[in-house]
């Protein structure tokens, strides 16, 4: 790629992915794409069933977006998901800012794993409870799941009733740590 | 007498499975359209469509018992057909059938309540000396009732739905202080599942292997087994993979637990085709658990090494004939395996996961059965289970059979959810799993991760990523200036491009 001088320029992304793990990919629209700073070589096809690949090494992967909004996305590869957000470096410096800046919050939310409904409550608004005690009973697809406390802590608000329905990652509660 | 017409009373891959035997035997196929899914595979694979959309009650289309009878009368149909669920274990709809002269596919009423009660199934092994496991005698009241029992056994102990099965109603408990909050739970699951609160308390056995035979009988009192499916790799009692033979039976114990499952079948003059499912223990002791009468899901792992069609066995017993084959004349040759390919995540628990299939790409090749229900946009909805398709591979030995899997479920692609495919790929990686050195804990304490991934999967998926927004944001910069440099592309996209043709 060339500026508007004719010099060439590097188009440079970094993909944070889940556990602080990043990529950093320069020039991914070009043919010699530099990935962590290796050189490689992935083309990119469609099939005429619609069924997008990337070959790499030889290798044949299925890939598919399944979401994406901003700078936010969701790669399938194989059936494997992964959660990228991609950053520019000026974005990302701001983003490594941002999260050293803020205090990790004392209220903690619990969310529906998966979508169902709501077969019973086991604590109320202000209960102490401790990491690993059953609050909610969620049914989904005719099976009882428990959902259970990651921390210790008091019942801050409880957002739903019984045989409410809820998707997934709806908020179901809220607990303060303690 | 002759069936010519069969209304099949169930949906999905397994009503498609029925209708291809009915065909080949040229019987007439009816089944039911519900307005939950309109447009889905089983309704053109029949012959005759009997419209349910309208149904509005309270109780769901396949479960209205008189409503599915009134339409099989209505259209003088011979026989029906409940596949599996429901409608199978339900001893009032075969009872219905007979007072209706409707020909069931399925063993009598009378078998069908007695098995489908636990608790009685098991007074029935105990009578007849099948090994079972210590447990309440029958249901237990209350959770106090409960505690003495669990005491007397020793703890962990198992609380069971007595009309249950598929792993619903069911909780383990490892001490005293759970036993009255587990004993709620499993109460009310089974009352919300089965229609009946009723449970029992049981022995544990920790890590023990399923494995379940197919039995067989006749209306002339000829009952064989067609050997045995090992069913261990489960989760939350849900079984997702299948095979037959199993790794852990000889002939000798193959023997004597096949001898115990026909024996089981015999205390209720059993006919049509039926599952005794067994615990085996690490020191090879088996225990009755329950017998299934009807067709499992897992029947095809049977079938492919029998080289038996169970659907048409059952047809045939159902018109009175006798059993085809006496036991010394089944062979079992070869390996099979059942992947059951659910819609659900398993990155997130196994939560289910719904959408809209956009596309799928199936392997083919002889040794290969896919059983489906389902196609190219086909919506998957909360209102039925996960499965979408199911997997079956044939291979002249166990190492072979897996291998061939795991080179099939490479190519099975499927667009736009979530499916347990990487989960299957990643057991048949495990070596103990290869080694046929499995139980019932295999996922919990053997799996470290319950997906597989390609080694450089994560890199490229960044990279993909990272190209779609690259992409996107060179469109807009490409369409904010004029119209002339809008026209030029790159020559590495265009390359690109060129490939992708």
């Amino acid at each position: 790629m060339k500026d508007t001088n004719g010099k060439a320029v590097k188009d440079i992304f970094i993909a944070c992915g889940e556990g602080k793990r990043t990529f950093e990919v320069v020039n991914p629209l070009d043919e010699n794409v530099k990935i962590k700073g290796r050189k490689m070589d992935i083309q990119i096809f469609e099939d005429p069933d619609g069924f997008s690949y990337l070959i790499y090494k030889n290798h044949k992967y299925q890939v598919d977006i399944l979401e994406k909004s901003q700078n936010k996305y969701t790669i399938m590869i194989n059936g494997v998901w992964y959660h990228f957000s991609i950053e520019t470096p000026i974005s990302y410096k701001r983003r490594k800012f941002l999260s050293k800046s803020s205090s990790s919050s004392k209220i903690e939310k619990i969310s529906a794993p998966m979508p169902g409904k709501i077969l019973d409550i086991l604590i109320e608004e202000n209960a102490d409870v401790k990491q690993g005690e059953a609050i909610i009973i969620l049914e989904a697809m005719k099976m009882q799941n428990e959902i259970l406390a990651h921390i210790s802590g008091k019942v801050k608000k409880v957002y739903i009733k019984q045989n409410d329905l809820v998707m997934k990652d709806d908020i179901l509660i809220e607990i303060e740590r303690s | 007498m002759k069936i010519n017409s069969l209304l099949i009373a169930n949906r999905g891959e397994i009503a498609i499975r029925v209708i291809q035997t009915a065909k080949l035997m040229g019987i007439e196929t009816w089944v039911l359209k519900t307005s939950k899914e309109p447009n889905a595979l089983y309704l053109s694979a029949a012959d005759h469509v009997i419209d349910f959309s309208d149904h509005t009650d309270e109780i769901l289309e396949f479960l209205d018992i008189e409503k599915i009878i009134r339409a099989a009368k209505d259209h003088k149909i011979d026989a029906v057909h409940p596949g599996y669920g429901f409608l199978a274990e339900s001893p009032v709809f075969a009872q219905r059938c007979e007072d209706e002269k409707l020909i069931f596919i399925g063993p009598s009423p009378d078998a069908i309540l007695k098995m489908g009660n636990k608790t009685i199934a098991k007074q029935l092994a105990r009578k007849h000396k099948i090994p079972l496991l210590e447990g309440s005698l029958g249901d237990v009241k209350d959770p106090t009732e409960a505690k003495i029992i669990a005491s007397k056994i020793g703890y962990p102990v198992i609380l069971k739905a007595a009309s249950g099965g598929g792993g619903r109603g069911m909780r383990i408990v490892e001490n005293e202080k759970e036993i009255e909050k587990m004993f709620k739970m499993a109460s009310s699951e089974a009352a919300k599942a089965f229609n009946d609160p009723a449970v029992f308390v049981e022995k544990y056995v920790r890590n023990p292997r399923h494995i379940e035979f197919q039995i067989f009988g006749d209306k002339q009192g000829n009952i064989i087994h067609l050997g045995e499916r090992e069913c261990s790799v489960q989760r939350k009692h849900q079984k997702l993979i299948e095979e037959s033979p199993s790794a852990a039976l000889d002939t000798d114990l193959r023997e004597r637990m096949g001898k115990a499952a026909i024996n089981i079948a015999k205390t209720v003059d059993y006919y049509s085709a039926g599952t005794v499912e067994f615990l085996l223990d690490s020191d090879n002791n088996f225990y009755f658990m329950e017998m299934n009468t009807r067709i499992q899901v897992e029947h095809p792992v049977t079938e492919m090494v029998t080289g038996l069609d169970l659907i048409e066995w059952q047809i045939r017993v159902a018109q009175d004939e006798p059993l085809p084959l006496k036991q010394k004349d089944v062979k079992i040759t070869g390996w099979a395996f059942e992947f059951r390919i659910n819609a659900e995540d398993v990155q997130a628990g196994f939560s289910p996961s719904l959408g809209v299939i956009e596309k799928m790409s199936l392997p083919k090749s002889k040794n290969i059965r896919i059983d489906s229900g389902i196609q190219e946009g086909a919506i998957i909805t909360p209102y039925f289970d996960s499965m979408i398709a199911k997997l079956i591979i044939y291979g002249e030995t166990r190492e072979k059979a897996i291998q061939y899997s795991a080179s099939a479920l490479k190519k099975l692609w499927i667009k736009g959810l979530k499916t347990t495919i990487p989960f299957c790929k990643e057991v048949l990686n495990n070596s103990n799993f290869k080694k046929g050195k499995y139980d019932t804990s295999f996922l919990v304490k053997e799996m470290k991760i319950h997906y597989f991934q390609d080694k450089d999967a994560e890199l490229l998926a960044a990279y993909f990523a990272t190209y779609d927004f690259a992409r996107r944001l060179k469109e807009d910069e490409d369409k904010s200036v004029d119209f002339g440099k809008g026209k030029s592309i790159t020559p590495w996209i265009l390359n690109k491009r060129m490939k992708s043709l």
